[in-house]
């Protein structure tokens, strides 16, 4: 479904990532993991046509997207849910998830539908539909992020690390709600650092290291690598 | 500025009619306005913040050099069609000062609806609150700025061409009205329609009663004088909390 083929970004002279290839198929659940600064955020802005690349292909459905812009890549069915959620917030948790639906906004009855089930989804952002996203606690904001996404009924969703900053057990509700979502029928690309929560949910993952891929396998594996193992998991 | 020049200059040179002349104006400022966001603002986009109203006002002094050039110095009058005056019970009126208040409040209604409730307006704001997250809800940033630009350049033509014939047209028209749009915008708050309302009138109302009880000449004073208040006791604007609900 998502090829990425040497893909290189640079910043400057600075290669954030260099040679990356990676492959999702349609319906899986697919995990980047690594630190801070390895290239996960680099390569999700790239795929979604904020970054440009310096080299290399990234193909989606047969088609190069690569060099086409951002609203043209959430048309075609790729939609990034963004490390600082990126949500509107002075406008309302409403407002947020119609502006979600803007690639649809001819099909007033589909947005209809997709908000009920965002709230099927999420219950606590109907409770606070009409309260401005910037006073939503960080949870409900990330909610509110991957609610937004849902809304332009992605093919491919790009979801970079929903876990950050959340109490442990909201993370473990973010994890269940983002199965929930794959099941449904998307497919899922997710940048992680709770390998452990991630890689039970994942069928495959990629491991980078300083914007290189360095290690790549099927969930199982990964977990058994004792170098992941060391390296994220701590055990 | 620019659309009252452009607005005289078909009426005296080509004879069009006030309200026509006053269309075309609106298109011409418009596309300028475009050509501007392509040209200063489109490639500043990634820039601080600060070197877009540098670049402003770089225009500003641009445009008025140009206006300069091209019509000169002088103080030149705009006549109007609608110069009747109405007497309605005891007030005396002409036909020109209505018109511009029934436009004004015409046009802040459209405006404040079209930003709230269609899909464009929306994506405007969206843009306004973060540029990124409206690309990845797939709005296209670069048709939208360039929409904005478009109704910010009308609606300065629209103003500029009203209020032309009760003032005067020359290149600093604008300096004056500029400022009491800042003032505006701290006593109502950035980006609020009705904030932005609310402080025109408490502007505009302040400067009547200061012009009838203090004395007329200090009229544009009060202005500035509310501007140093404001700034110094709240300078995040007196609206600016109520209002980003």
């Amino acid at each position: 479904m998502l090829k990425l083929d040497n893909v290189t970004v640079k910043y400057g002279k600075y290669a954030a990532i260099r040679d990356v290839s990676l492959t999702v198929e349609k319906g899986e659940i697919v995990v980047l993991l690594g630190a801070n600064g390895a290239g996960k955020t680099t390569t999700f802005r790239t795929i979604s046509g904020l970054n440009q690349l310096a080299g290399g292909k990234i193909i989606f459905e047969d088609l190069e997207i690569h060099r086409k812009s951002p609203n043209k890549i959430v048309e075609m069915g790729i939609v990034h849910c963004a490390e600082d959620r990126k949500l509107f917030p002075q406008m309302s948790v409403q407002e947020n998830l119609n502006l979600g639906g803007y690639v649809h906004r001819k099909n007033k009855q589909q947005i209809k539908n997709s908000m009920k089930e965002v709230y099927d989804l999420f219950p606590i952002l109907y409770e606070k539909r009409d309260d401005p996203a910037g006073s939503l606690s960080g949870g409900q904001q990330q909610m509110l992020a991957i609610g937004r996404a849902l809304m332009a009924k992605p093919k491919l969703m790009l979801l970079d690390e929903p876990s950050i900053g959340l109490a442990p057990l909201i993370v473990e509700q973010m994890f269940e709600s983002i199965q929930q979502i794959n099941k449904e029928g998307t497919t899922i690309l997710l940048a992680e650092q709770n390998a452990n929560a991630a890689l039970s949910i994942a069928n495959r993952g990629y491991v980078y290291e300083n914007g290189k891929i360095v290690v790549q396998g099927s969930s199982q594996e990964l977990f058994e690598n004792e170098e992941v193992r060391k390296a994220y998991i701590g055990a | 500025m620019l659309g009252a020049y452009i607005t005289l200059t078909m009426m005296t040179a080509l004879g069009v009619h006030y309200v026509i002349s006053i269309i075309v104006s609106i298109f011409v400022v418009g596309v300028v306005s475009v050509l501007l966001e392509r040209l200063v603002f489109f490639p500043l986009r990634e820039a601080p913040p600060i070197q877009d109203k540098v670049a402003a006002i770089g225009i500003l002094l641009f445009l008025e050099a140009l206006a300069q050039l091209i019509w000169g110095p002088h103080y030149l009058q705009m006549s109007t069609p609608f110069n009747q005056v109405i007497a309605i019970g005891g007030l005396t009126i002409t036909l020109q000062r209505i018109i511009i208040v029934i436009t004004a409040v015409t046009v802040m209604i459209l405006l404040w609806l079209f930003l709230k409730k269609t899909y464009m307006g929306a994506s405007i704001m969206a843009m306004a609150q973060n540029r990124d997250g409206a690309s990845l809800v797939g709005i296209n940033t670069n048709k939208v700025a360039m929409i904005t630009f478009f109704i910010a350049g009308g609606l300065a033509a629209i103003g500029a061409s009203l209020t032309s014939p009760i003032n005067l047209v020359f290149p600093g028209m604008g300096h004056l009205v500029i400022l009491k749009a800042f003032v505006i915008i701290i006593l109502g708050g950035m980006g609020s329609v009705p904030g932005a309302i609310l402080g025109g009138y408490i502007l505009g109302f302040t400067e009547a009663i200061g012009a009838t009880y203090i004395s007329n000449d200090y009229k544009d004073i009060i202005a500035f004088v509310l501007l140093v208040i404001i700034l110094t006791f709240k300078p995040q604007g007196i609206f600016a909390r109520e209002e980003s609900k």
